[in-house]
């Protein structure tokens, strides 16, 4: 049984060549049907299982009926023909405002973006921030199996990864943007770049390398796939122009930074801070001793080996590790310095942050690029003391004391960067031996990290997708025709055999003149090559091939800049 | 250039719901939005041309609507969906009609700056031809009327229409013609033509007495531009092994020889003689053995080499023909050793009497070269003279039986070398009364009369149906099944990036060089695409003719709109 009455998709029902089909508008879906299916679909709104059987019985064997059911069932299963979930029409006419962006995460739960505390990862939870920011600005559709209301401005709706093509020309029609996440090992997302009905693609990148060059290879071939009027946005300056250096057009990554709530994350008494953690732990030393701050996973790659050594250098500090567990170095014997205290919601965070005298941010790790935890702590007027690498100093800036690293030239086995144990631990000595200092930074910490709020990040993804539609109203079609040919050398060159070239045609694929005279143009078989590539594939994919083809970067540059000017000034 | 891919128009259900179209594809279950351009075009494409249906349209939408909407539901059919690929049928020019041919042709321009030979050669070509199909030219409103209308042979088509303004010469030829017939000799001017889907097209190219590079870098182009529909027509066959030589594919190159007016005999060589002597007032006609020069040298060279020919040769009197050494057009300040004439027709006056000095000929040379006028070597044999051929390759078929070869060389640059002591001597021996000679001079008369312009129009009309029949392999069906995105590669152990591509379905990275061909190979016949690794000097593992005639290479449709695949 299928539990009628149901509410049914927006269908169209016609005949052809004898054969029932209902054409489901809602899926872009033609299903074939059966005699008694059609009967069926007829009575689904207003009657239930039983009395459709009753009154279908005259008509149809049971067998039939049957199996007509059993049908629906599986269409039902398959998203077709029938509303699943809420009937959200009415809601979206009354409360939706002008702009809707597609949200397709797949593989994030989307409940989990408003219940914060579900999070670990901090890009998770820097995305689950964004999102509940840019309600402000945007009703949010996220990809899903159902519909339904999530919360004022946010909906979960019907249409799965899978649907995605086939319902292109509505996700047009509807949604002024799609936004989603760069995972590194998705395969949806590239083919979507080939149709150019989509509305501007959003790529959120939090990891710039890692992973063994998986991050940065995924990088490359968005980077290429995508329409002139898609992007990615980049955490932070620095991860702009990490990305900036594999490509030749770096106006595809846009900075966007994440926020911080600093209403939550604020400055408290720092002893009653010391006070309580002391209490919870059951060491006294905390509220006596000046204490260094860690609130990460306890990991290689987050810097934790380090800042045990730094824990040896300073026995007259105190040093805190706040995070899920002590990992590996549970079965160390730790210095007796270092304090391990625990696991905390994020509603207790500030008070640990607070607890702090000094931050420590230390990661080693590829995929660091923003930092997010050194802002909250600034936001509690923490100094921070951070590694010189990627993209976290850019966010500190001269809010905090920037230690030196010893950057790698590239990625090893997920690390990029060896923090130095003995500046850091003269930054740290330097803050905490000098008041004045301390408090400047303190109230510099703060007043910096308030900058970042996430309405500004929210408001900037809207002004993104502006821009990119700015960019789609650009977007000429490469309609030029052109061929490759032989050509005979002068008689000096003659040893050389046939030379070759190309030639582009005044008349263009729909027979226009778009150019003077009915004539041919010839051009370098370089530039010939970019025409053609241009035809089917993106501006950069010809770089791609133009970048192995001609030796000298600035020609090969030089060659792309003029075809796309004779494809642009001729459409 | 290849041509476009066609498409057929699936089992499909169109209907109209809230005021919003639609057209729903049975065989794959896609459903899609269209406009009302798109609604009308759909009903038509099964049995209209695109040319048709945009001349349908274009009274109620936008020509650049029409265009959009054909585009787009060309490009669901490169999806899978609406429109499938075809391979058009294979068919005859229709049998029951004269074929339609274009043949664009700017004729006061192309009257003026061809010799006097050639033009008559051309209106006696399509005078014949015309009674083999129909010909016809266009004439647009800012094109002069002498331009178009001083041939009656050809029917002339009146392109008044404003609303197509904005459209090429070459969209007409969409409209209904079997073929294409090209005679410019300005290239350029033709080439657009090229950009015509599905028409055979066929270029006829003079042999001209210029640098032969100029005229190779012409055909080389040309060549380029053809697809397997078209052929380039050359009018000797030492213009084809030329290009056989340089390594320029030849399959589509045919030879077609200037058929010739072939006038009643005097059969009187001593009265032609007399006469010959009379008209340049040189009695050495009379006297000596006469040797006609049928010259298709570069002007400069050919000067030259006359002399040495002349100087080496002073018991034999020679007549040279030699469109660029003489004439109205070109007056030259060349003056020739004592017993050498130098001769063209340039009017019908010139031409009428040409026939007299051919009967006085005892034997014609003539170099085996680009420049040389076959058809006026073969009307100097058709009198009953042999041939020395001067030929780098083997002796022209077009005279085997005919005559004798001397080997000879020359270049793309002008430069003829041939041993003139050898020639001397084959030329004298060969004057002497002889069983062979006598054979050749009869053979020759044989030899000639097969090239008649009846002959010459009915091999072209044959062109174009062989033509026809081949351009079914232009139609463009296969399509990778896994698109390449080409993309940087980064190494992580060395740092580095690298070019490479990524193929969508297999997820897998795969070879740049092939997926370059694969991809020109969309819109590039194979030689374009080899034209491209020649310079680069790379090469690509998949043979271009496997990329191109891979067959119906279409991808499921559901798998190729299931991006999650």
């Amino acid at each position: 049984m299928i539990d009628f009455p149901k509410t049914l998709h927006q269908l169209h029902f016609f005949q052809e060549d004898g054969v029932p089909y209902a054409a489901d508008l809602d899926k872009a879906r033609v299903v074939e049907l059966s005699a008694a299916m059609l009967d069926i679909l007829r009575l689904a709104e207003t009657q239930t299982d039983d009395a459709i059987i009753e009154t279908l019985s005259a008509s149809y064997e049971a067998d039939d009926i049957s199996e007509a059911f059993e049908r629906f069932a599986e269409l039902e299963k398959e998203g077709l023909l029938f509303n699943r979930g809420e009937d959200l029409q009415r809601s979206l006419e009354t409360e939706s405002k002008w702009r809707k962006l597609l949200v397709v995460i797949p593989g994030i739960d989307v409940d989990s973006f408003f219940d914060i505390e579900t999070l670990s990862a901090g890009t998770n939870m820097a995305l689950a921030h964004m999102i509940q920011h840019l309600t402000q600005y945007a009703d949010l559709h996220f990809t899903g199996s159902r519909n339904r209301k999530i919360a004022d401005g946010v909906y979960e709706v019907d249409i799965g990864i899978e649907d995605l093509v086939r319902l292109r020309s509505k996700i047009a029609e509807t949604y002024y943007g799609i936004l989603t996440l760069h995972q590194e090992h998705e395969r949806w997302l590239l083919p979507l770049y080939r149709y150019p009905e989509f509305p501007p693609i959003l790529v959120q990148n939090h990891a710039p390398r890692g992973h063994g060059g998986h991050a940065i290879n995924s990088m490359l071939r968005h980077y290429a796939a995508m329409r002139d009027y898609d992007g990615f946005t980049a955490p932070s300056d620095y991860v702009r122009d990490f990305y900036s250096q594999y490509v030749w057009d770096p106006s595809f990554f846009n900075t966007l930074p994440n926020g911080v709530d600093a209403t939550l994350f604020k400055p408290m008494e720092k002893m009653v801070a010391k006070k309580e953690i002391a209490a919870e732990v059951g060491d006294e030393r905390i509220e006596e001793v000046p204490t260094v701050g860690y609130l990460s996973r306890v990991q290689s790659e987050k810097g934790a080996s380090v800042y045990l050594k730094l824990a040896e250098l300073n026995p007259d500090l105190i040093f805190l590790i706040a995070g899920p567990n002590l990992g590996r170095y549970a079965s160390r014997k730790l210095p007796d310095n270092l304090v391990y205290i625990g696991f905390h919601p994020r509603e207790r965070l500030p008070l640990i942050y607070n607890a702090f005298d000094v931050y420590c941010f230390m990661s080693m790790s590829g995929e660091e690029t923003f930092g997010l935890t050194v802002l909250e702590a600034m936001a509690c007027g923490v100094p921070p003391v951070v590694s010189n690498f990627d993209g976290v100093p850019s966010v500190v800036a001269d809010a905090g004391l920037v230690a030196d690293a010893e950057n790698f030239d590239r990625d090893i086995a997920t690390l990029v960067s060896y923090p130095c144990p003995v500046d850091f631990s003269e930054k740290i000595n330097m803050l905490l031996n000098n008041t004045e200092m301390w408090q400047i930074l303190s109230q510099a910490a703060r007043n910096r990290a308030v900058s970042f709020t996430w309405d500004k990040t929210a408001n900037r993804i809207v002004r993104i997708f502006e821009e990119l539609h700015r960019k789609k109203k650009l977007v000429n079609p490469n309609r030029l025709l052109n061929v490759f040919a032989p050509t005979q050398p002068v008689e000096r060159e003659a040893e050389q055999g046939l030379k070759y070239r190309s030639l582009v045609l005044s008349m263009n694929e729909r027979y226009e003149r778009c150019l003077m005279r009915d004539s041919v143009y010839p051009l370098s078989v370089e530039d010939g090559v970019a025409l053609s590539i241009l035809k089917n594939h993106t501006t950069r994919e010809a770089e791609t091939i133009l970048a192995d083809l001609v030796a000298d970067e600035t020609e090969a540059r030089a060659t792309l800049k003029r075809v796309r000017g004779l494809i642009d000034g001729t459409a | 250039m290849v041509s476009r891919t066609h498409y057929q128009l699936k089992q499909h259900h169109k209907f109209e719901q809230d005021d919003q179209k639609y057209v729903a594809d049975l065989e794959t279950g896609d459903i899609v939005e269209i406009n009302d351009v798109e609604w009308e075009i759909l009903s038509r494409y099964a049995s209209q041309t695109r040319h048709q249906i945009v001349e349908g349209l274009k009274e109620e939408h936008k020509l650049t609507s029409i265009f959009d909407g054909i585009e787009r539901l060309e490009r669901l059919g490169q999806q899978g969906i609406l429109l499938s690929p075809i391979v058009e049928a294979a068919e005859l020019m229709t049998s029951d009609r004269k074929p339609k041919l274009l043949v664009p042709f700017h004729f006061t321009k192309e009257k003026s700056a061809l010799d006097y030979l050639t033009n008559v050669n051309r209106y006696q070509f399509l005078t014949h031809l015309a009674e083999f199909a129909e010909l016809e030219t266009l004439a647009f409103p800012e094109e002069k009327k002498e331009n178009v209308q001083d041939f009656d042979k050809v029917q002339v088509r009146n392109i008044e229409d404003s609303k197509n303004s904005a459209l090429v010469s070459p969209w007409y030829a969409l409209d209904g013609y079997d073929g294409i017939l090209l005679l410019s000799q300005f290239t350029t001017d033709d080439l657009l033509y090229y950009g015509v889907p599905d028409v055979p097209i066929v270029h006829c190219i003079e042999g001209a007495q210029q640098l032969q590079h100029v005229l190779l870098k012409t055909l080389l182009t040309l060549g380029a531009f053809q697809s397997s529909k078209d052929t380039l027509v050359v009018k000797a066959s030492w213009m084809k092994a030329w290009l056989a030589e340089l390594g320029v594919p030849v399959e589509n190159v045919q030879v077609i020889p200037d058929g010739i007016d072939v006038v009643e005999p005097i059969n009187d060589k001593a009265l032609a003689k007399q006469h010959t002597a009379a008209i340049f007032d040189k009695p050495m006609f009379t006297k000596q053995p006469v040797v006609g020069l049928i010259s298709g040298f570069e002007p400069n060279r050919g000067v030259a080499w006359i002399s040495e020919f002349a100087r080496a040769n002073p018991h034999l009197a020679i007549f040279v023909y030699d469109a660029m050494l003489v004439g109205v057009r070109s007056p030259n300040p060349y003056h020739p050793p004592e017993n050498v004439v130098i001769f063209s027709a340039d009017d019908d006056e010139t031409r009428a009497i040409l026939p007299v000095f051919f009967q006085a000929l005892d034997l014609v040379c003539f170099p085996a070269m680009p420049g040389t006028p076959l058809s006026v070597v073969l009307e100097a044999m058709a009198s009953g003279v042999s041939c020395v051929a001067m030929t780098k390759y083997e002796i022209p078929p077009e005279v085997v039986g005919a005559g004798i070869a001397v080997e000879a060389d020359w270049d793309n640059f002008g430069n003829f070398h041939v041993s003139m002591a050898k020639l001397s001597e084959t030329i004298n021996k060969w004057l002497q009364p002889s069983d062979a000679r006598a054979q050749c001079e009869d053979f020759a008369k044989e030899v000639a009369q097969r090239y008649t312009r009846k002959n010459a129009a009915q091999t072209l009309i044959h062109v174009f149906e062989e033509g026809f029949q081949r351009r079914t392999s232009d139609f463009r069906t296969a399509r990778a099944l896994f698109p390449p995105i080409f993309c940087r590669r980064y190494e992580p152990d060395t740092g580095t990036l690298r070019s490479s591509v990524y193929r969508l379905g297999t997820n897998r990275y795969d070879s740049l060089e092939d997926a370059l061909a694969e991809v020109l190979a969309e819109g590039h016949t194979p030689a374009e695409v080899a034209s491209v690794f020649k310079h680069f000097q790379r090469k690509h593992s998949t043979p271009v003719c496997e990329i191109t005639r891979a067959g119906n290479g279409f991808p499921d449709n559901n798998k190729e709109t299931n991006p999650a695949g």
